[in-house]
Formats: C-alpha cells, structure tokens, sequence
C-alpha cells in the first residue's frame, strides 16, 4: 500500500505538467462537452505553433542559465520586414510603392535573417562584453523596437498598419493540407519540423551538450575545454532565427503586420518553458517539457475563451496555473538533490 | 586587459551614430513643416509616435502648417513626465501656442498652469482634458471626437446591412446574436465603443443576444484566435462580429475565411473602427461590412488653425479655424461612416 502511494506519487512528480494538461482538458470538457472535437484540436494546434517557435527559442537561451527579453520585438520585427515585401502588386497603399513582386522565399528568408543578427548581436554582446544576457537583451528589446518604429513610419507607410498580403506567402500561415474532412495547417507541420530539429540540437549535438553544460556550470564547462562565447554567439543567433521565423510566420497567419506584433511574447515564451519544466538557472529543459508547457497556455487561453470565462479571471487563472504547475515541477528535482 | 578598449569604442561609434542620427531627424521635421509661414512657432506634443491613428492626425497637422505657422512635434514616449519635460521646452523657446496630446488627460491640469503662467495658449487634442481642468484659463481649447460617436456608427452600419439584408437572420428569431472583440480592458475607446454599438442597434429597435465578449487587446492576431475559439463553441449561431477596432475586426474575418466564410454566398457582417488602409482593402475585397473613420485630417487641422489662431492672439471662430467652436472652448470632429460605397472619403 505504502509503496503503491509512493509509486503515485513520484509518478505526479515526474509527470506533472502533463497531469495538469491532461486535467485542464477533463475540467473544461466537462463544462463544455463540444469542446472534445477534432477543430478544438485543430485550431490549439494551429494557435500555438508561432508560439511553440518562439517557446524554443527561448529555451535555448534558458537552457545555458540566460534569459532573452528581445524575443517579442524580434517577432515584431520580423512580420513587419516580410509583409512590407510581400503586398500585392495592386494594392493601394503599398509600403514600397514600386517594389516589383519579389520570389516569396526572399522576405522569409530576410526576416529570418533579420532575426539572426539581433540573436548574434546579444550574443557578441554577452560573451565578448559580459554584460549579463537580461540587460544586454533589455537593450536590444528597446532598439529592436526603435528600429521596427523607425522602418514601421517610414513614408509613405507612415505607421499604417500592412496588409494586402500575396497569397503564396499567407498560405504559410493559414493554408492546410486537407486529409478528409479533417484539415492540418502548414504552420503546425513547421513547428514539428522545428521542434524536431531543436530535439537534434538539443540531444544529438556537441552544440547541445555544451549548452547543458554551460547553463548546469559555467566555470566547469569553461575549465573542461568548452569555447563558451562561441557555444552563446551560436545560441543566441539560433534563438534569433527562430523568433525571425516565428514573426514571418504570425504575419503570413494574420494577413498583416504592425510594430506592435509580437509585443510581451518574450514573457508567453517563458513562461510556457518554465512550466513545462526548464529551468531558469539553467541546465534543465527538453523540447518535449518546452511543447507541452506551450499546449497548457494554448488548452486553457483557448478552453477559457471556448467556455466563456471572463478575461479577467483568466489572467488570475493563468498566474496561478503558472505558479502551480512550477510547484509540483520542481518537486522532481528536489527529490533528486 | 588588451581589450579595454573595446566598449570604449563601440559606446564611443554608438554615440555619435545616435547623435548623428537623431539630428538628421530634426532637421528633416523642421524643415518638412516650415514652409516659409511667418514667425509663429507652435509645440506640438504627441503622446506616442508610433500610434497609428495619432500619426495620421501628426501628419495632418504639419500639412496643414504649410504657409501658416513653423511647427516643432515632438514624441511623448507614452510617458507623462515625458510630456511635461517636452512643455517645459517649449515654454522655454517661448512658442506662441502649444498642441498638447496628452498621455493621461487627468494630468492635464499640471500643463494647464505651466502654460498660463508663461501666457502661452494652449490646444489639447485627442484625449479630452477634465472639463473643471479646462475651466482653469481662457486660453485653453480642446479639439477632438466624441468617442461613443464611434460606437454609435458602428452599430448603425449593421443595423443598415440587417434591414435590408432579411436573411442576415439565420434562426428567424428577430435578434442579432453577435460576438464583440474589444480593445485593451479599461480603455476609454473600447468601454464607450462596446457599449454605444450594442446601444445604437437596440435604439434601432432590433434585440440582441450576446453571444460572446471578449477582449482581442485590439490586436489582429489575438482576434484571429478568440474568433476561431467563438467559431467552433458557437458556430452557424452567429449572426455578426462587432470590433472595437479595424485590426481586430480583420482578425476576425482571417478566421471566418478559414471557416469558409465569403465565399459560396457565405457571408457574415463584420463591422470595425478606424478605416486603416487594410481595412479598406477588405471593404473592397467584400468581406468588411463597414468601419468608423475617426477623421485624422480634420481632427489635425482644426488643431493646426486653432493653434494659429491663438498665436495670433485672435479670439477663435468659424471664420479663423473652419469649424463650429462649442461652449467657447471645444471643437467636435465628427467620426463617419464608411462602407464600399463611399470608401474613397477615407482615403
């Protein structure tokens, strides 16, 4: 008896933030029956995946002990550069009025690599100048923003928001391959394909093992012959991209783009990785932990809606949730210490 | 220790980068408005640059200061302190009038008395000062829209499109059941908009049935999704989508889109404010039923020639500024509807 109890409970322990899930999703499917549907699948999946983009990114940076507060505004960013470059050839109010339609893959791949020399910045930043990862990326949070205004206002868009979006560049973001009547999005398949590399990286690469070890101990991952700065530069850049990749992808999904795209994602990001189990100290994480602290936000923003809480008690039960699902997480690695 | 140097310089080429930067940007700002007007300088303070609605009105003013008066506009930063160390400078240059956008139009009254003591008059724009703040000097004027005018349009549009459109009833119980995508929760615009278009439609004489209610932050993307959640809880039920804002009400019809909405004679009236160009993009394309035009130009030039006016030291009139001047202090531009119809006036 005595044993069964205790053979529960580390299995909570160890498997806490998918208890939460698997309670959120009995808890609002008893309020709601409908809500047990393949579209209630479909559009959690659909909702998150830019975030789930996001959400790794910031566990790399997590991952080795920092933080990057610039996730938000890189997105922003990112969706502003590729819809300024993809509008139609006839719409009226374009941002670059006599720009001719350029092949789709060229703003992607600029707002991706937009996203990579803000990420290589931080991270020159951090491991050439030692300024500590939540200062250096308060930094480029603000500049990123100043810059975003700056291009955002430029005439004659002059901060109108932009739209009249190609169709071949918003099918990225809201096309699906349809299999029966059921329908999967093209950005959920970016987001496994992602996550599946991030997986790689995370597991199967010196770049991911050093990562471990720089955010588990810094002196020692510096003693044993790791090459720190160039493990962060290349962290940070990939963080960067991927926040590039996402912001692209949020625009192609909504048909436009404003400088006030991506605004507060950073703390969404961290706090779907640090309740699905990464550690602000650094050190801990898995891609796994990262999707299914995504999945929780998405279950409950979009289960909360479906029900008809109120927004304001869903903010309160965010936090708690937040704090909770942390509690019973760090159990775990408690009982290992 | 060989690399001390390094943040010296890059702090150094940052800084001069920066300043070099920023001076071209004034230059460029007093030289776009100055136009050769005369002596008259006016301050104009807006709460935050990258405003989408406040640019528009920015724009305005400098076009209409062509010829008539040199405008200095700065950025607030959305920071009252901001503002008032911005006033300080102008009251300093010793401007002959300020237009003031206030950030927190409570703080109005702290504006209102640094610009009596330097006897410089002053026009608020936008944000509505407390009415007992601007009884505090005569030289105080407010340009700007009655907000729930908005709200009243917007439900208008709608109750436009239902009595024509005797199919827009799906369950022919002779009530809109409608969705409502606000703005950021305790904003003034989103409060006033909410309710004066729900009000609008049951003046019309037409009941509602509120499905769902909640806030999109006035953002495209969050509005996508909230309506994608309100498609699948509630379905064919819905009968009409009211934004407090265009973005979200183009939120909106991407996730009607990917439900299957306009095309097949599917349709669902979908009514937003601010007549951004997307939007106007949308009620071209059919699928926006109708938006609010908050008259930027208007709202910028009534300020402009009011400012001149004041800097002039004459007493303002429909003669010297083009508008109805009410209870002696206030000028009301008036918000419009705008449909595919007459969709060219908001261009």
């Amino acid at each position: 008896m005595n044993v069964n109890v205790k053979k529960i409970n580390s299995f909570l322990a160890e498997n806490a933030i998918y208890v939460v899930l698997v309670l959120l999703v009995i808890g609002i499917s008893l309020s709601n029956p409908d809500f047990l549907s393949l579209s209630t699948l479909t559009n959690i999946l659909h909702q998150n995946s830019t975030k789930a983009i996001i959400a790794l990114g910031a566990a790399f940076v997590l991952i080795t002990g920092g933080v990057d507060l610039s996730a938000g505004r890189v997105v922003g960013l990112a969706a502003v550069i590729s819809a300024s470059m993809v509008q139609m050839s006839d719409y009226p109010q374009k941002f670059f009025p006599h720009l001719n339609e350029l092949p789709v893959f060229v703003p992607i791949l600029l707002a991706i690599l937009a996203g990579l020399v803000v990420g290589l910045i931080n991270g020159l930043v951090i491991s050439k100048l030692h300024v500590p990862p939540f200062i250096t990326t308060l930094g480029t949070m603000v500049i990123v923003l100043g810059v975003n205004s700056l291009y955002f206002d430029m005439p004659p868009n002059n901060s109108q928001p932009i739209g009249g979006l190609r169709s071949d560049f918003t099918k990225w973001g809201s096309g699906s391959f349809q299999i029966g009547s059921f329908s999967l999005p093209y950005l959920v398949l970016i987001a496994i394909a992602v996550a599946v590399i991030c997986w790689v990286i995370f597991n199967k690469t010196r770049l991911g093992k050093n990562m471990y070890a720089i955010g588990g101990n810094v002196q020692a991952a510096h003693v044993s012959g790791i090459n720190v700065s160039r493990n962060l530069l290349w962290i940070y850049g990939i963080a960067g991209a991927l926040y590039g990749l996402a912001g692209m992808l949020e625009a192609a999904k909504s048909g436009g783009a404003s400088s006030a795209y991506g605004n507060m994602y950073e703390l969404d990001a961290i706090a779907a990785c640090v309740v699905g189990g990464v550690s602000t100290t650094g050190g801990i994480g898995t891609v796994p932990g990262v999707m299914a602290g995504v999945l929780i936000f998405g279950v409950i923003n979009y289960g909360l809606t479906f029900i008809g809480v109120g927004p304001y008690y869903q903010l309160i039960i965010k936090g708690l949730i937040i704090v909770a699902a942390v509690s019973i997480d760090i159990r775990k690695y408690l009982a290992k210490k | 220790m060989k690399k001390k140097w390094i943040p010296v310089v890059i702090a150094g080429a940052l800084a001069v980068t920066a300043l070099s930067a920023c001076g071209k940007k004034d230059d460029g700002g007093s030289a776009g408005s100055g136009g050769g007007g005369g002596d008259l300088t006016i301050g104009v303070a807006i709460y935050k640059f990258d405003d989408t609605f406040m640019t528009g009105v920015r724009n305005a003013i400098s076009d209409a200061a062509n010829g008539l008066a040199k405008v200095d506009i700065v950025d607030s930063q959305n920071s009252q302190p901001t503002q008032n160390d911005k006033v300080d400078l102008f009251v300093s240059k010793k401007y002959n009038a300020m237009a003031i956008n206030p950030v927190d139009r409570t703080a109005a009254g702290v504006i209102i008395d640094k610009a009596k003591s330097a006897n410089i008059p002053v026009v608020f724009f936008n944000r509505e000062p407390l009415a007992d703040d601007m009884k505090k000097w005569d030289k105080v004027y407010y340009v700007g829209a009655k907000a729930e005018q908005s709200g009243t349009m917007e439900g208008e549009l709608l109750v436009d499109y239902w009595k024509a459109h005797p199919e827009a009833d799906k369950n022919k119980d002779g009530k809109i059941q409608y969705i409502m995508l606000t703005g950021e929760p305790g904003h003034q615009d989103a409060t006033l908009r909410t309710k004066f278009s729900v009000q609008a439609i049951e003046d019309a004489g037409i009941q509602v049935e509120k499905l769902a209610e909640d806030t999109a932050m006035w953002d495209r993307v969050k509005a996508q999704d909230k309506m994608a959640t309100f498609l699948s809880a509630h379905g064919d039920k819905i009968e009409a989508v009211l934004a407090n804002n265009d973005d979200m009400a183009l939120g909106a019809i991407e996730a009607l889109k990917a439900a299957g909405y306009f095309k097949d004679n599917k349709f669902m009236p979908v009514v937003g404010v601010d007549a951004t160009a997307p939007a106007l993009q949308a009620l071209s394309d059919g699928t926006l039923l109708g938006t609010v035009l908050n008259d930027a130009k208007n709202q910028g030039g009534a300020t402009l020639k009011l400012a001149v006016a004041l800097a002039k030291g004459e007493t303002p009139s429909k003669d010297n500024t083009g508008f109805d001047i009410t209870d002696g202090k206030y000028i009301w531009v008036p918000y419009k509807k705008i449909t595919k119809d007459n969709m060219n006036d908001a261009k």
